[in-house]
């Protein structure tokens, strides 16, 4: 076992029970529910991270195929499944938002800019696996699939982007809202939120790589 | 790397295959019209926002039908196609008639939701700012044809593909939408250019992203 892989358990560890346990500033509205940043936030750094792995993998495999030989269906697989892994993190930061809104907004959906990225970004990777589930030759379901991976993407990132710049927000850290940045956060919560996002996005890594494993012995 | 003879020759194809048949424009044309109709019957007297909200989901699924068909050509007619351009060229050649049409159809969706549903007329303003709706409608239109070339370049690959483009191109189009949306809502609150110029440069940048993305990745798509 890879010492990353070790690190990654001990500091989600740490960061459940310094995020619980620990002092945190003392904030009108937010109360308590400041503590989400340590469960919430790590959620969305993982999901890129995990997004960026699937990128990757998807140009290793358009690139695979450059010299006449054929596909890396391997890269293919590593893709989706890094896909796949980051969804979840996605819908766990999703939960974990919605709770924390109802909480301090009052509901557990607002227009909000924000909300509407996470949309868009679940709706854009429930089409590629639509997309991918719609061929059945696997070296064109590669191939489709990494050539939407990457153009998705792109957009994807562009979009999260422009959004906030077109409507205002509520969410922390736009438009002058308490936000968990700056002056709100300390260096007492820097210390348990930076290992927090450092040790889910290893754990996330290494779920995806173990799912990768399993696909490739059903193959 | 691409050839304005060649881009010239594939505009040349296009009309002799698309526009001379008037199946070919005319399909999503008349479904442009057909659900501007539904509409001017279902809503009456729509508030401006409402107007333009109705209009631009009008314009979508229309631009959506105008790009579903882009790439449906014959097997012998892609073999003809690929010895005369090289990917890259065919993908602009493509992107360049399906702006063509989007922009047509828009026209028309426009012109029709001002005969059915009336000219919404903003307190204060005199006059339908014409200009630069127009403006704002055609690069909108520009930029969401762009990114359903390339999306119909690719379900043009699966042998299934219906209700793949749509469910591949709609979440792609959200920015595209959002950035013409509040151009046009500008432009119909009677803003002058100068205020909505940002909007229309980021109507251009939406159009020429997925150009270059595409153009990228487009050779990938076709060796399949």
């Amino acid at each position: 076992m890879k010492a990353w892989k070790l690190l990654g358990l001990a500091l989600v560890g740490y960061s459940l029970y310094a995020g619980l346990m620990f002092e945190v500033p003392r904030l009108v509205i937010l109360n308590e529910t400041i503590r989400n940043l340590y469960f919430h936030v790590p959620m969305w750094f993982t999901m890129i991270a995990l997004l960026g792995g699937s990128l990757a993998y998807s140009i290793r495999l358009l690139r695979s195929g450059d010299a006449g030989q054929a596909l890396d269906l391997d890269r293919d697989r590593q893709a989706k499944n890094f896909a796949e892994v980051a969804m979840v993190f996605a819908l766990l930061g999703l939960f974990t938002g919605m709770v924390w809104a109802k909480a301090t907004w009052g509901a557990y959906w607002t227009a909000d800019p924000k909300l509407n990225g996470t949309a868009v970004t679940l709706l854009i990777y429930a089409a590629y696996f639509v997309l991918r589930g719609s061929v059945d030759d696997p070296e064109k379901k590669a191939r489709l699939g990494a050539v939407y991976n990457v153009f998705a993407f792109v957009l994807m990132i562009v979009f999260i982007g422009i959004l906030p710049r077109m409507t205002d927000s509520l969410h922390p850290g736009n438009g002058g809202n308490p936000a968990f940045g700056n002056y709100d956060l300390d260096n007492g919560m820097r210390l348990v939120f930076y290992p927090a996002v450092l040790g889910w996005i290893f754990t996330g890594w290494w779920i995806a790589t173990l799912r990768v494993r399993l696909a490739r012995l059903n193959s | 790397m691409v050839r304005a003879k060649i881009l010239a020759q594939f505009i040349r194809w296009e009309w002799a295959l698309e526009y001379r048949r008037s199946n070919g424009w005319f399909l999503p044309v008349l479904f442009a019209a057909m659900v501007g109709y539904l509409v001017s019957l279902l809503v009456r007297q729509p508030n401006p926002v409402q107007w333009l909200s109705l209009l631009w989901i009008t314009l979508v699924f229309s631009a959506l039908q105008t790009a579903t068909r882009s790439f449906s050509a014959s097997p012998s007619e892609w073999i003809y196609l690929n010895q005369l351009a090289r990917p890259s060229e065919l993908l602009l050649g493509k992107s360049i008639t399906t702006a063509l049409n989007t922009v047509f159809v828009a026209w028309t969706g426009v012109f029709l939701f001002g005969l059915w549903l009336g000219w919404p007329r903003p307190e204060g303003l005199d006059a339908f700012p014409i200009w630069t709706f127009l403006t704002s409608i055609t690069l909108g239109a520009v930029a969401m044809s762009t990114t359903l070339s390339f999306t119909a370049a690719l379900s043009s690959k699966l042998s299934r593909n219906t209700g793949v483009m749509a469910i591949l191109s709609l979440p792609l189009l959200l920015p595209t939408l959002l950035v013409a949306m509040r151009s046009s809502k500008l432009a119909l609150l009677g803003e002058p250019w100068t205020v909505l110029y940002p909007n229309w440069l980021g109507e251009l940048a939406l159009s020429a992203l997925p150009l270059a993305l595409g153009a990228l990745l487009f050779p990938y798509l076709w060796r399949s």
